[in-house]
């Protein structure tokens, strides 16, 4: 080749041609995005996350989590995914999804942490997984106290649609009856579930009965993060709860031996107990536990990054994309019209 | 490669660096022995070569034909032919709801944002959130609380003699329009108690265009900077006040 | 040659002429003035690697023994893994790439290199910039963005540092001799080129003027994606049309493949990168044209792999004693299997199993070790003896790296390729808990700590016997150091 021009103009061109094709076109095709809203424009998703979770967004990214975790559901088609269960969760177990990912669901997102790796299980829905208000706080001493940083109130703003006490009237319609002796008859299975068995082993009652009491507590108390009424599970956190993050995160093969999960430590500290132990102290046993007289409490990054899990949540259906399972309804019926079936759209709290 | 054998003495002139000498004798042995630079030699293709070009050529190119989906930005399934319809066949459209107030839509609207944070009740959470029923804030001028609504507010504030401060409020200039923003401070201002004028979408666009320029997030101390009782400018002016009636209801619904 | 000797096959004996006086000096002198600079890129490359080599050895270890240095922050998994990979891509494969470029460019411009302090003041913004990059990871200022991991203060060094470099790039070219511009000339100038608007598109879109979304994981793969082919690749390839023929002392074989593999490589390679998103959040088609762009990318293998077969023809045996033929040939032949590889795993039926899975580790590792790292020892084997004036001293050696890089990155393809595929079919079964596809690939990953030994073994090997060469303890001789001793008569000459 005789010409030094040609080539960088064949060397420029190639370039150009890639980044037309692959950037540009496709940024203009999706990268202008805003977020879904009903005609009202009441029911917009998503919405961006702030606060706690969007800082801990950028810790879960510095500390690799990317690596191991994706945050994309694959289509019914192309992959099993939507078929597969959170397998720490009691019966009946969630699925990671109700559809697949689609790019409105990122759009607030910054960075994207798309995931490339499965070590871990996905996490697009992780959130989703939580169980009801009155699990997520470690258990909290007293109701209306602040409860752990990551329950909904920080948390659910990225929601759409908020907590169950929304709309839980209708919910209460179809609840197994006696609520009146729910919270005694939370404990005794709760207390038998209470030995530290490896994820998904505890018995289904200790699943099924919590969920609706925390409606029921959350209906006649003040709602959002009220743990009124619910008997916390002496030593297991409920699974995908809050206070279960902390401890997987402190201590990954304290719930199933065979993780292959680091155990982040450094996100903890440890500190003597001053009076009361802390609503916030991890609760450990064996070998983790701190020595008798200290305790471990998150450090802020651990907060937030465990308000980041609680926040991710991809279930709200979006007209692009085909829903596996009927469409979830706004959980924003005003209150004055439960009717229009919000009992459909729990599905599979 | 063409030689254009420069002169020796041209070689010399470039400089002989760390001890190197033109003497031939001393050259590195290395290069002794080298051949000559590469050069090209002007094989023709092989036909078996331009087959493999053709069969990738077609593969690649069928491949792109079968699985490109609609080649649209909506177009997430490979096989897939035009997405389900965008127009809303969702719950929403089957509740065909009768004209709604404001108020009305401010109440839907405060249910899907605020009220997580605020409570459905307007008492928010000691420590956390600050109340809204009975707030100076909400209930004084509209021009505080809108600030408030659109840019958001981090930092400690004092509300009702309370101190709040470990939760930043977002903004939601971004994701609320300017007629959504009116109706839920119209809602605000006027429920659990409060009984102060309403908003309306022209205010609030006003106010949006004035503070174009400003960063997200105000303080505390740059919302007292505005007067308790600075009402929102802009637009026609908000109805006045209902009478001192002590009616805890809605105030007159607007035009 | 020109067109009236367009030979109808291939000569049968070589044809090459002795090398004139003038040209040795020419050459002497270029390489005397290429001895700082490059040296030190050597240099530094090389204790990046043994850095990128020991933090490989970390995540390798701690992936199926997580609780080893569990609970530190700075050696948590997560920070650790993105620290080796970018060590490796910008400490020692960018290095040793621009320092084989480096004497590549000023022996094939046959210049001496001018203004070698605007190269040595890169290579060292260069090296700061990455201990810079480094320790913000481990410090837990990762970015999250694959490849692009490095904090914006450590990228803003690079840029100043790369600036520097290809100043002295074009300069170089500028002021070449001879009309023709060489094969190797086009890559090296192309990948000179690609780089810098690459990474500086890149921060653009991701930093500077971010894009929305998942549009932020397009750039990044794009970016990733072409890094290691129209960076490194390019810097490979070009590097192997220079060893082979210069070696063998053989033209290479035809023209007319050489341009059709170079435009080729550069139209197709830069397409793919969005086949790592498939089945993503993405419209389907910038997917599938990744995908066909990868299957389009059999052409320049083709052609390349061709070229330099038909190069190496009747001349094979060769590899037997020379070092840098033999790292050389073998980085060739693994690009082929490396796009081989790629274009199988590409399609959407493999992909449903493979992706998320190790398998994509294997393939990277097919293309920045088994390719384009063994291209490099290659020609640090070729180079160094002209830099310092002496041979390499212990043969052994040479044949102990070879073999331990050979077995290393063997191993490693066998271990995780099938496990992948293992681990992928058990993600892809509900009725399995997904634990059961970790726990599938668990004794994969132990044999890939295996490999990754001696990957380790053959590093310090060469790090050692360089490192006499920088102190002058190299073999004083003429004849090169062969990997076996030459029995034949005549044979030496071809060395």
């Amino acid at each position: 080749m005789k010409g030094f021009v040609p080539l960088v103009l064949g060397i420029f061109g190639t370039f150009t041609f890639s980044w037309v094709g692959l950037i540009l076109i496709p940024n203009l095709q999706i990268g202008h995005l805003d977020p879904q809203m009903d005609e009202e424009g009441t029911d917009i998703y998503p919405m961006p996350q702030s606060g706690m979770a969007e800082r801990g967004r950028h810790i879960y990214a510095a500390n690799g989590c990317v690596y191991c975790h994706s945050e994309q559901l694959r289509a019914e088609y192309a992959a099993a995914d939507l078929d597969r269960e959170r397998d720490a969760a009691p019966e009946p177990r969630p699925k990671w999804g109700q559809r697949r990912s689609a790019p409105r669901d990122y759009i607030f997102n910054r960075p994207v942490l798309l995931g490339k790796e499965r070590m871990g299980p996905d996490l697009s829905n992780i959130g989703k997984a939580a169980p009801a208000d009155g699990e997520n706080a470690a258990p909290a001493a007293s109701p209306g106290a602040s409860p752990a940083p990551s329950a909904s109130p920080a948390g659910s703003p990225a929601k759409a649609s908020p907590a169950p006490s929304a709309s839980s009237p209708a919910p209460a319609a179809s609840l197994p009856p006696k609520p009146a002796n729910s919270p005694a008859a939370s404990t005794s299975p709760a207390a038998a579930a209470a030995s530290p068995a490896p994820a998904g082993s505890s018995p289904p009652a200790a699943g099924a009965n919590p969920a609706p009491t925390a409606q029921i507590a959350s209906v006649a108390a003040s709602p959002a993060g009220s743990a009124a009424g619910v008997e916390p599970k002496p030593g297991e956190p409920a699974p995908y709860s809050a206070a279960w993050h902390h401890r997987h995160l402190y201590s990954p093969r304290s719930f199933s031996i065979d993780s292959d999960m680091p155990a982040y430590r450094f996100l903890y500290e440890k500190r003597p107990i001053a009076g009361e132990p802390s609503a916030e102290a991890l609760k450990l046993t064996g070998r983790d536990a701190p020595q008798a007289g200290w305790e471990i409490v998150p450090t802020y990054d651990a907060e937030c990054l465990v308000a980041y899990l609680m926040s991710l949540d991809q279930s709200h259906p979006l007209k692009e994309v085909k829903s596996a399972a009927p469409a979830a309804l706004p959980a924003v019926a005003p209150p004055a019209s439960p009717a229009a079936a919000p009992a459909a759209g729990k599905g599979t709290k | 490669m063409n030689e254009r054998t420069p002169d020796r003495s041209s070689l010399v002139r470039q400089g002989t660096d760390y001890g190197e000498t033109a003497d031939v004798q001393q050259v590195h042995a290395a290069i002794q022995r080298e051949k000559r630079e590469p050069r090209v030699g002007l094989e023709p293709l092989s036909i078996w070569l331009i087959a493999v070009y053709g069969l990738a050529v077609f593969f690649g190119g069928a491949y792109l034909g079968r699985y490109s989906g609609t080649f649209s930005g909506d177009g997430l399934d490979p096989l897939g032919g035009p997405p389900p319809t965008k127009k809303g066949a969702g719950p929403q459209g089957e509740q065909q709801q009768a004209e709604l107030t404001p108020r009305d839509r401010g109440k839907k609207i405060f249910a899907a944002n605020c009220q997580t944070c605020h409570q459905a009740n307007g008492l928010g959470v000691p420590g956390q959130y600050p109340p809204l029923a009975g707030s100076e804030f909400t209930t004084g001028g509209s021009r505080r609380p809108a600030m408030i609504v659109l840019k958001g507010l981090q930092g400690p504030v004092t509300v009702k003699g309370q101190k709040f401060g470990s939760a930043v409020m977002q903004p939601w200039d971004k994701t609320l329009t300017d007629q959504r923003i009116a109706d839920v401070l119209t809602y605000e201002r006027s429920e659990w108690g409060n009984n102060a004028s309403p908003v309306t979408a022209e205010q609030i666009a006003a106010l949006r265009k004035e503070l174009a320029n400003h960063p997200d997030s105000f303080t505390e101390p740059d919302v007292l900077a505005v007067p308790a009782d600075a009402e929102l400018t802009g637009g026609e002016a908000a109805p006045p006040r209902p009478g001192e009636a002590a009616k805890p209801a809605a105030p007159p619904p607007k035009p | 040659m020109d067109a009236t000797e367009i030979p109808l096959k291939p000569p049968s004996v070589p044809t090459d002429v002795p090398t004139s006086d003038v040209e040795q000096i020419e050459r002497a002198l270029i390489d005397a003035s290429t001895r700082v600079p490059v040296l030190m890129f050597y240099t530094s490359a090389i204790v990046w690697l043994l850095i990128g080599t020991l933090l490989a050895g970390f995540v390798s270890i701690k992936l199926h023994e997580p609780d080893t240095f569990s609970g530190i922050s700075f050696l948590t998994w997560g920070r650790l893994r993105p620290a080796h990979m970018n060590v490796m891509v910008y400490g020692w494969a960018s290095m040793a790439g621009m320092g084989t470029a480096i004497w590549l460019m000023a022996r094939l411009c046959r210049t001496v290199l001018r203004h070698p302090l605007l190269l040595v003041a890169g290579g060292g913004f260069w090296n700061f910039g990455v201990l810079l990059g480094v320790g913000g990871i481990l410090a837990g200022d990762s970015t999250g963005y694959q490849s692009l991991e490095f904090p914006p203060y450590a990228a803003v060094v690079l840029f100043v540092a790369y600036s520097l470099i290809i100043s002295w790039a074009v300069l170089m070219f500028r002021f070449r001799r001879g009309d023709q511009i060489y094969i190797t000339q086009w890559y090296l100038l192309g990948a000179f080129l690609w780089f810098p608007w690459l990474y500086g598109a890149a921060q653009l879109m991701l930093f500077v003027v971010p894009v929305q979304g998942v549009m932020q994981a397009a750039v990044d793969w794009w970016f990733a994606n072409n890094l290691l082919f129209l960076w490194l690749g390019a810097i490979g390839l070009g590097t192997a049309y220079y060893m082979i023929p210069k070696v063998i002392g053989r033209p290479v074989y035809s023209y007319h493949l050489a341009a059709i593999g170079f435009w080729t490589y550069a139209l197709f390679s830069s397409w793919t990168g969005m086949q790592r998103l498939v089945d993503g959040p993405f419209p389907a088609w910038m997917i599938t044209a990744s995908i066909a762009a990868t299957i389009l990318t059999i052409i320049p293998v083709a052609t390349v792999g061709l070229n330099h077969h038909m190069t190496m023809q009747g001349y094979f045996p060769l590899m037997r004693y020379s070092p840098t033929l033999r790292f050389t040939v073998f980085g060739a032949i693994s690009y082929t299997v490396f796009s081989v590889v790629g274009v199988l795993i590409s399609l959407r039926s493999v992909a449903r199993y493979v992706n998320f899975t190790q398998a994509s580790i294997a393939y990277s590792h097919l293309g920045l070790y088994a390719f384009f790292t063994m291209v490099m020892f290659g020609s640090m084997y070729y180079i160094v003896p002209r830099l310092v004036g002496r041979e390499w001293r212990y043969a052994s050696l040479i044949k102990l790296h070879f073999w331990a890089s050979v077995y290393g990155v063997g191993l490693m393809t066998v271990m995780l390729l099938p496990g992948g595929l293992l681990q992928g079919a058990n993600m892809e079964n509900p009725s399995l808990a997904f634990a059961e596809s970790t726990q599938t690939i668990l004794p994969y990953l132990r044999g890939r700590s295996l490999a990754g030994l001696l990957m380790t073994a053959a590093h310090f090997i060469f790090a050692f016997h360089f490192g006499l060469m920088l102190l002058g303890l190299g073999r004083t001789s003429s004849v090169p150091t062969f990997l076996n001793p030459v029995e034949a008569e005549g044979s030496e000459e071809h060395l």
